[in-house]
């Protein structure tokens, strides 16, 4: 054992001991205890650098679980000694209830094996997993004890090194799955978009809406080019270890790549602009919530959505303008000549924000030469922010509106496709939609509104007059093209909250029953009930 | 070499030893050892234990092995480590 190793370990032990004597002589009178995390490996191994990411990640994963538990946090520490990583948390909690904790960590945890979390009480006093009742580790390799082991040296460092990579590699098989399990649900929830029906103006299974150039299975290549993207966003969020807004840049070249692949899908008609800019930058936020240990409730995730993407309209737009007049005069142009390739190819783009990195250039020059999108003639036009602010400002229209909706309409007894298009009503009153205001201006909107108010009055789904208000105002909005593509988008996000809500720790997991049951479940709901009502459904696999 | 004083060297984290050294009451060395490991590894401890006592040749010690699965360099370090602290003058 190198004499550095062996100096970094006493440094280690006094180091703690000083950390309990603080602990000691808070005077609050209320129970507390240290906890600190090391690698559980061979010192050769320990000290190589090659795990100190894990060993943060499992540092964070532990805090998270007392976070969760609602334990509070007095200090915490990581640092990397002589002796490889280590962790230092101080807790306000009982001693043994912290070596509890600890021990359900170290079993439950993905790499627990490979961690040593050592509890230490007020006084000194380590605590033992036998103070606990609990048996003594085993070994990594065989079924004895892991101290007469490391011991003895009973094991090659060879097998010992193999054996570490085997429970690495399972690891990330576990993660992988997460990313799966958020991205299946995403894609889920673009599915049942896209088959929820009747939506006025916009496309789904029973009519292309105000788009001669897609239909329903446009939507359903697109969204199955997605789908992979979906959990790579997921991937994305999850590894990310710095800032939220610094994950901006590498979700918008993602984006891109997605981008290309749904062109390639649809034929070059862009069906899910804006929406791989929504739908990734929430994946994302389920990622990082999942890395964190947290649950991926709404609020946690569009918050963290907001986190990610804070300041963006302010630096996107903040180029533009100086050209703004030029600008305005574009959107005249091109909303005269709606049905032209320009304004389609802008159908579905609530204002992507994904594949335009020129917008994030900070010289002017850069800026100039670059052709706005949807959303940033828009806001020249209209001062609105589209899906940027809509973002920015945590998805109000989907927390405060269109999530509440759904779920009442779903505890109500409604099917997921009559829920999903109460809920979109709800979002046709409340969205400045940027694809309406760029088709048909803001005559169109409020075109739009005064209708989804007028259905949402007479009953929406629920009732006959409700069901007879939108199947008239579906001749209306493809009369005046109007095509609330924002708002679809927005749907697709309140059903992503809810599916990832309720699949909740099963996605977390890694497990796919619960996601799977729900989307089976909920497919049969959304093709069955249709405007004509009492339709049967059709087996939905 | 004398004992002076009270020392310790090690720690009592797992594959680690705490070693305590102190003057002694008697004439020669008495050491007292536990060990989670005891059952597998209290002869190998009590005899590097012996055989680092007669090496530094001193006299006059308690010493205290608190072991928690340390491998035998480890030991061997520990001992020697927690005697010369101890010879050192106060």
């Amino acid at each position: 054992m190198s004499s550095s190793v062996l100096e970094a370990r006493e440094e280690r032990w006094a180091k703690k001991i000083a950390l309990a004597r603080d602990l000691a002589a808070d005077s609050s009178g209320r129970p507390s205890s240290l906890a600190v995390l090391t690698l559980r490996m061979p010192a050769f191994l320990r000290i190589s650098g090659r795990f100190s990411p894990n060993a943060l990640s499992m540092h964070a994963s532990f805090v998270a679980l007392l976070r969760k538990r609602g334990i509070g946090i007095l200090r915490e520490e990581f640092r990397t000694s002589g002796d490889g990583p280590e962790s230092y948390i101080s807790v306000s909690l009982d001693p043994l209830e912290l070596k509890r904790l600890a021990i359900e960590w170290e079993t439950t945890h993905p790499l627990g094996d490979l961690a040593d979390l050592d509890v230490m009480d007020a006084s000194s006093k380590p605590i033992t997993r036998s103070d606990l009742g609990f048996p003594p580790r085993k070994c990594l390799i065989c079924e004895n004890e892991a101290a007469v082991c490391s011991a003895g040296q009973r094991h090659e460092a060879a097998i010992i090194e193999a054996r570490i990579n085997q429970i690495l590699l399972a690891s990330e098989k576990t993660d992988r799955a997460v990313d799966s399990a958020i991205g299946r649900l995403a894609l889920t929830a673009t599915l049942y978009e896209a088959t929820a029906a009747p939506k006025p103006g916009l496309v789904d299974p029973l009519s292309p809406g105000a788009h001669g150039d897609m239909d329903y299975l446009t939507f359903l290549a697109s969204a199955a080019a997605l789908g992979p993207w979906f959990s790579e966003f997921a991937k994305l969020g999850r590894l990310h270890k710095g800032q939220p807004r610094d994950l901006l840049p590498a979700l918008r070249e993602a984006g891109k790549f997605a981008e290309r692949d749904m062109f390639a899908a649809t034929g070059g008609v862009n069906t899910h602009k804006g929406l791989i800019f929504s739908m990734g930058l929430l994946c994302a936020a389920a990622g990082r919530l999942q890395a964190a240990g947290r649950s991926p409730d709404p609020a946690a995730c569009v918050s963290e959505a907001a986190a990610i993407v804070r300041g963006i309209s302010e630096r996107d737009f903040a180029l533009l303008e100086p050209r703004a007049a030029a600008a305005a005069v574009s959107i005249g142009s091109r909303a005269a000549a709606a049905g032209a390739p320009a304004v389609q190819g802008a159908a579905r783009g609530l204002g992507a924000a994904t594949g335009n990195p020129e917008a994030v250039a900070d010289n002017p020059a850069a800026a100039s030469a670059h052709t706005p999108t949807v959303g940033e003639r828009l806001y020249l036009a209209y001062g609105v922010r589209g899906i940027r602010g809509e973002a920015e400002d945590g998805f109000p229209a989907v927390i405060d509106h269109a999530l509440p909706r759904l779920k009442a309409g779903l505890a109500a007894g409604l099917s997921w496709n009559d829920a999903m298009i109460d809920s979109l009503f709800v979002l046709f009153t409340t969205v400045d939609d940027t694809n309406v205001l760029g088709r048909a201006g803001r005559e169109g909107l409020n075109f739009l509104r005064a209708g989804a108010g007028r259905v949402l009055m007479l009953g929406g789904m629920t009732t006959p007059d409700g069901r007879g208000a939108i199947q008239a105002m579906d001749k209306l909005l493809v009369e005046r093209n109007i095509s609330p593509g924002g708002c679809a988008d927005l749907l697709a996000l309140t059903v992503f909250l809810e599916l990832l809500a309720t699949a909740g720790d099963a996605a977390a997991g890694g497990a796919s029953a619960t996601a799977g049951t729900s989307a089976a479940g909920g497919a049969t709901a959304a093709g069955g009930a249709t405007a004509a009502g009492g339709a049967t459904a059709p087996s939905s696999a | 070499m004398e004992i002076r004083k009270s020392a310790t060297a090690g720690t009592l984290e797992s594959s680690d030893v705490l070693v305590t050294v102190a003057p002694g009451s008697g004439p020669g060395v008495e050491f007292k050892v536990e060990s989670i490991v005891i059952k597998q590894f209290g002869k190998r401890i009590r005899s590097v234990t012996e055989e680092v006592i007669a090496a530094t040749g001193i006299k006059n010690a308690a010493i205290h092995v608190q072991d928690r699965g340390a491998l035998e360099c480890t030991l061997r370090a520990r001992l020697e480590t927690a005697i010369a602290r101890a010879a050192e003058s106060a």
